[in-house]
């Protein structure tokens, strides 16, 4: 449970090579259309190529869609998901690296801060010349309420006051110019979700730090990314409502007391789609209620 | 059962009350409203719209039908002779009665509303795509469609009073349905405070912002599987259940004394209201 991978959505990896499957194998085929023009054992190797890349990928695909019984709770999508990533090793993280960290669709724009603030400095690994102060230090609300909150000029003033080394940096600089000024910075917001969405870091904060006990940065990197090696922040997840739902379809067998399926219409979502266990209790995943997000 | 029998008595068979499948657990939000104690003096109606960012229309728009009123007082004379400044009146707050097995849900095209484990009738409005059926099947027409672009076009909200939105709740576009929610930012809130101390909201916690507006406490909120809650209390001391579409104490012979009764029980939508009848003489 507690495994590092873990909480990744395993049918992302099947649908990896699913979507790939057809691309691949429409490369071999306009490779082989256009060499049979040209000479014959290129036409010969082109058409090799794209078959053998076609079967392996068909082999690839074969050997992962093994169907997961959906009729058995979390415990056994926790199996197969540790089987996978223990034989497939991290497809899903490359994938994810690709689609989501790179494209400037996806993540946010590069945010100008008024002060360049090196989260590597203060929140990277000692061996990398950071402090390792735990996350919720400066943001400190993230544990008791929705927002994780950017902590007044005071907390940074509160330390820098007393390190004369890097006094007369240039940032240090511009920071004390504000606090002399008895004026907030101006901080810009990176990570803005929709204002029809109600996310709570408390509860994420609750369950995962202070039930489960994984590292601070661990957590709060699932959905912020590897903000101990920026220095500004940038947007690194999707944080789109497929994303949310990655980890909650898989992680969070919720049984669905109390809801009222009438004809069908509340499992309209996948999220709602029950699940009948062997002793007849009706199972959902994740919040299996709309408005538990959506406000 | 032939075709013809289920044409004719179609209301016979179109619902069975779905908590018999599956009970409410641990919450069921329901309210009774005491009607003797409503004086119609629209507090709650304003309320309601500076909790829920509800726009003020104006006169134009309001003669048009497309006021914004999620928690309305519904007024009706009295017909005993009396003109109308002598003339009696009586008061009925009146807002989306959170039906069990709500008309609205089965008919939205794309589920932008749906039944929440705790038997509130949600509303999503960034799923909503305007199609208006879900009105067109409520039988307390209490769903109300956003026909203009408030916050922008019309500008109910000019700079700085904008400051005044709850940021807890999202500011409607054009094209969107709105209802009461039974305040399910408030609801949530205390579902998230119950669960970081590993407890169940307790009764009182949660109060609707009509609650907590109404002067005379008519209204009482809470969570109906509850022994111990108010609400439940009401519930059970007018002997009105949440799953019957006819309420026992009413089939004795000679009906009943108790004031309890659900607006169209009847239809079989299981409201999640229970009104008190009124007892004393109408105000003049």
């Amino acid at each position: 449970m507690a495994d590092n991978n873990n909480y990744r959505d395993t049918t992302h990896q099947s649908d990896l090579s699913i979507s790939i499957t057809p691309a691949k194998a429409g490369v071999g085929l306009l490779f082989a259309g256009g060499a049979l023009t040209m000479h014959r054992i290129l036409c010969l190797s082109a058409l090799l190529m794209g078959l053998f890349s076609a079967v392996g990928v068909y082999a690839a695909d074969a050997q992962q869609s093994e169907p997961v019984d959906p009729g058995i709770e979390g415990s056994a999508i926790d199996k197969s998901a540790k089987e996978k990533s223990d034989s497939g090793g991290s497809s899903f993280a490359v994938w994810e690296s690709k689609y989501f960290a790179s494209s400037p669709d996806n993540t946010g724009p590069a945010v100008e801060q008024p002060i360049e603030f090196p989260h590597f400095r203060h929140a990277g690994d000692h061996d990398k010349g950071g402090m390792e102060i735990n996350c919720m230090y400066c943001h400190t609300y993230a544990r008791r309420s929705l927002v994780a909150g950017i902590p007044p000029v005071q907390k940074c003033v509160g330390c820098h006051q007393s390190i004369e080394s890097v006094r007369d940096k240039p940032r240090i600089k511009k920071l004390f110019e504000y606090w002399d000024a008895k004026k907030a910075i101006p901080w810009k917001k990176v990570h803005d979700l929709p204002d029809f969405v109600r996310f709570s870091h408390e509860r994420h904060i609750q369950r995962f730090i202070f039930q489960l006990n994984r590292p601070v940065q661990e957590v709060c990197g699932y959905c912020h990314g590897d903000v101990k090696t920026m220095t500004v922040a940038r947007r690194q997840k999707l944080l789109s409502m497929g994303f949310c739902v990655t980890c909650h379809e898989v992680k969070h067998p919720v049984t669905a007391e109390g809801g009222t399926p009438i004809g069908d219409q509340a499992y309209w979502y996948s999220m709602r789609k029950p699940i009948i266990d062997a002793s007849g209790i009706i199972k959902a995943q994740g919040p299996n209620d709309c408005s538990v997000c959506h406000k | 059962m032939s075709i013809s029998t289920l044409l004719e008595n179609y209301s016979e068979y179109r619902h069975i009350h779905p908590v018999d499948d599956v009970p409410h657990n641990p919450y069921k939000w329901a309210m009774a409203i005491d009607l003797d104690a409503c004086s119609g003096c629209n507090a709650c109606s304003v309320a309601c719209y500076a909790e829920n960012n509800l726009p003020v229309v104006g006169r134009e728009k309001f003669a048009h039908g497309q006021v914004m009123h999620w928690m309305r007082i519904e007024r009706y004379w009295d017909e005993d002779g009396r003109e109308f400044p002598d003339q009696g009146a009586r008061f009925l707050p009146m807002m989306c009665q959170q039906c069990e097995a709500a008309p609205c849900e089965t008919v939205c095209p794309v589920g932008a509303t749906n039944h929440t484990p705790d038997g509130i009738n949600s509303q999503i409005y960034n799923r909503c795509i305007g199609s208006r059926y879900c009105s067109a099947n409520c039988p307390y027409k209490v769903r109300y469609f956003n026909w203009w672009d408030y916050p922008t076009t019309d500008n109910v909200w000019p700079a700085e009073m904008n400051l005044q939105l709850n940021p807890d709740v999202t500011v409607r576009s054009k094209g969107v349905m709105e209802k009461c929610t039974f305040c399910i930012q408030r609801v949530t809130v205390a579902k998230n405070d119950a669960k970081t101390q590993g407890r169940l909201v307790r009764d009182g916690e949660v109060q609707t912002a009509c609650q907590q507006a109404c002067p005379t406490s008519a209204i009482t909120f809470g969570n109906l599987v509850d022994p111990n809650s108010k609400v439940h209390k009401k519930w059970q001391a007018q002997q009105v259940e949440l799953d019957k579409d006819e309420q026992t104490k009413d089939m004795a012979e000679g009906g009943s004394e108790l004031r309890g009764y659900r607006i169209y029980e009847q239809l079989r939508p299981f409201p999640s209201v229970m009104y008190m009848e009124r007892v004393r003489e109408s105000a003049i």
